[in-house]
């Protein structure tokens, strides 16, 4: 038996240690002030008692606590531990030398224990038993008894709940969204301790707060608001998702001030761990690409941050759609997972005989694609006509003839067929243009000119 | 006491270069796909992990003409995707697919600050899944692009900044430095690399071939027929394909 003693501190973080105990050992309990943990069983999985403190005490952990103590029972560890904090030298013979005022069972009985000379372990359990356990009463004896190992130990051990569902006091008021983050950041610590004992990856989060006022200026105000955490791939790693809350609360204004915040997940997957590779190429410092994505949405607006989509169409502006790249990443990141996947399967003969096919796909592009412009406006622009010329910075000469297109007559959503011819136009500032001008529009006279592509 | 060695003789560290000769790439290059460009460029193509800085008047002219071939190469290897912060125009996907690349693994990053842009731009380099970084950066100061330049020597990235021309006043960070002028045909000086001054101007295609040949094809026929009226109808459809081809 190995058993461990811990003092948190602040003394609020008592769960989320006993959430990190949990990924150690199913024995965890609080007993008074303290963390229990009983490791004797997985001292070996760790590597050794040593590397199993480093690993619940120091790395990765962003809780603090106070002192440790360890010992063959919980009993001694924590009388150790208590010892520890009143700044005492621990006793050279344990359990027999530990003083009585470190255990818990002795508490109401310490002064009439001390009258008679008796301060320590050993020198009470060299009374007679039959006398103590009529004066004290049977509790003190069944205490020392565990603490000498000799009764075992039975605490209600600490059981994960399915949900993780936390609320947090705000120190002061919060006047603006910022404020929140750093009461957020402790629920976040909480939560990567819940997801780690949980195995379990996050999706989505929720974080409320509760608003200090019902009315602000005779408007009824709402209860609580809250702010919604989505991130594509399932994370422990709580860093992502505070950068997340903060680009997202900086951007939030909160309408009253507010005194508590609240945390809660609303998806979780399995998790499934985070693949290494031995290649230094699959090893390239930095942070994934829907990682980059989320960030630069959040900052700068989903619709801002857009990924291609072709679309079968023969009008040139339905030919690709810009999807907001959130939802669109996933896709990309497959690609990239399939092509190392391909590299790392490849020989160079099927690497060269790949590379081939690439240029000899390259040569021999698609005849009307290898035409087009690589640069579309998203609306067409109305051109100028001085005289029956197109004009945009300047008159517009033609240099090809008419490319006619003829679609969405089908399209029961489009206002109007597209009837169109299509130029190649050259400008003397801007380069080749791509314009197109209207057939059969209702005025035949006087034609209009749309810009509608740029060569680069 | 023995005369010292011929100053060509001797082996020079990688740093150094003498001032005729091009420098040794410290750094791993990306061919940029045209045989008269490499050439002229310390390595033989675009410094990876460099600020490149490309000056011209139009901002969205002769990007892809230029950039193109090395982008769908830096594409293609990994499957990774480039990313387009503030570009001017809306990029085509079929066109683009005609050149090599995959329009579906452009992202297109949209910002109207300047230094929403600049963010943008360098948590890109940051991103490990990032291949390419092209960036339109109009009113960025020296500082900022040391900054960038910085970010990028940290990963093996193409980072491209396309600026306008009156930016070749100021000092820059820049490990290669390109004007690019011309309509008809791309006209390249190159104002800064490791390596002499380089004073004639490259000549480059500055369409795809196929619009080229399309181009001239109009061109002689027009030429040859002068009787034909210009433009004053359109009841002849253009056979292209058969133009081109």
């Amino acid at each position: 038996m190995y058993w461990i003693a811990l003092q948190p501190s602040p003394d609020e973080d008592r769960t989320a240690w006993g959430w990190r105990g949990l990924q150690f050992t199913p024995r965890v309990a609080f007993a008074d002030e303290a963390l229990l943990l009983e490791a004797g069983a997985s001292e070996r999985l760790f590597g050794g008692r040593k590397r199993l403190l480093r690993c619940l005490l120091k790395e990765g952990c962003e809780l603090r606590f106070d002192a440790w103590a360890a010992g063959p029972t919980a009993l001694v560890a924590l009388a150790l531990l208590r010892m520890k904090r009143m700044g005492l030298q621990a006793p050279a013979l344990v359990p027999d030398d530990l003083p009585l005022s470190t255990l818990t069972a002795a508490a109401p009985h310490l002064a009439t224990l001390e009258r008679i000379g008796c301060t320590t372990f050993g020198q009470l359990r060299s009374l007679p038993r039959a006398g103590v356990g009529r004066r004290f009463g049977a509790e003190l004896l069944a205490a020392l008894d565990s603490a000498h190992g000799e009764r075992p130990e039975r605490y209600p051990w600490l059981t994960l709940p399915p949900e993780f569902d936390q609320k947090l006091e705000l120190p002061a008021l919060a006047t603006s969204a910022p404020d929140l983050l750093f009461t957020g950041q402790h629920l976040l610590t909480r939560l990567q301790s819940w997801l780690q004992a949980r195995n379990l990856g996050v999706l989505a989060l929720e974080l409320e707060w509760t608003l200090d006022l019902r009315r602000l200026d005779g408007k009824p105000l709402p209860p609580n608001e809250c702010i919604e955490l989505r991130t594509a791939q399932p994370t422990q790693e709580i860093r992502h998702l505070r950068r997340l809350a903060s680009e997202q609360l900086a951007r939030t204004t909160i309408s009253a001030p507010a005194n508590a915040l609240r945390l809660r997940t609303l998806e979780t997957v399995p998790w499934g761990g985070v693949t290494t590779s031995l290649l230094p190429e699959d090893n390239k410092p930095g942070e994934k690409l829907h990682q980059l994505v989320e960030r630069l949405s959040v900052r700068l607006g989903e619709e801002n941050v857009t990924l291609m989509q072709p679309v079968q169409d023969h009008r040139p502006e339905c030919m690709q759609q810009a999807m907001p790249a959130r939802g669109a990443v996933d896709a990309v990141d497959a690609a990239i997972a399939n092509r190392r996947l391909a590299v790392t399967q490849e020989t160079p003969a099927t690497s060269e005989r790949s590379a081939a096919g690439v240029r000899k796909a390259h040569r021999q592009p698609p005849l009307t694609e290898s035409l087009l412009p690589p640069w579309i406006l998203r609306a067409p622009l109305k051109l100028q006509v001085k005289g029956d010329q197109p004009w945009y910075q300047g008159p517009l000469q033609l240099l090809t003839r008419a490319r006619r297109l003829e679609a969405a007559w089908w399209d029961a959503q489009a206002a109007e067929p597209v009837l169109r011819d299509y130029f190649i136009a050259r400008s003397a500032s801007a380069g080749l243009l791509w314009i197109f001008r209207e057939r059969l529009a209702a005025d035949q006279a006087r034609a209009r000119w749309f810009l509608h592509g740029l060569y680069a | 006491m023995p005369a010292s060695a011929p100053a060509s003789e001797l082996v020079l560290p990688p740093q150094v270069w003498r001032g005729r000769e091009l420098a040794q790439a410290q750094e791993r290059t990306l061919p940029s796909g045209h045989a008269a460009l490499d050439a002229q460029l310390p390595g033989g193509g675009w410094p990876l992990g460099n600020l490149i800085e490309v000056l011209q008047q139009e901002q969205q002219q002769h990007v892809w003409q230029l950039l193109g071939p090395a982008l769908a190469q830096a594409m293609a290897a990994r499957g990774e995707p480039a990313v387009l912060v503030g570009a001017p125009y809306q990029p085509f996907g079929p066109a683009l697919r005609a050149q090599g690349i995959v329009p579906e693994r452009l992202l297109c990053v949209q910002a109207d600050r300047a230094s929403a842009r600049l963010w943008a731009a360098e948590q890109s380099l940051r991103c490990a899944d990032v291949c390419a970084v092209l960036a339109w950066l109009p009113q960025a100061r020296s500082e900022e692009l040391r900054r960038l330049h910085l970010c990028a020597q940290a990963t093996e990235k193409l980072l491209v900044v396309f600026r306008p021309v009156p930016a070749r006043d100021q000092a820059t960070p820049a490990r290669l430095r390109l004007l690019v002028q011309g309509a008809e045909v791309l006209e390249l000086h190159i104002l800064k690399r490791r390596g002499p001054p380089l004073l004639q101007t490259l000549l480059l295609p500055a369409q795809p071939e196929r619009l080229s040949a399309l181009l001239a094809a109009r061109k002689s026929r027009r030429r040859s027929e002068p009787a034909l009226p210009a433009w004053s109808g359109s009841h002849v459809l253009d056979r292209t394909a058969t133009l081109a081809g």
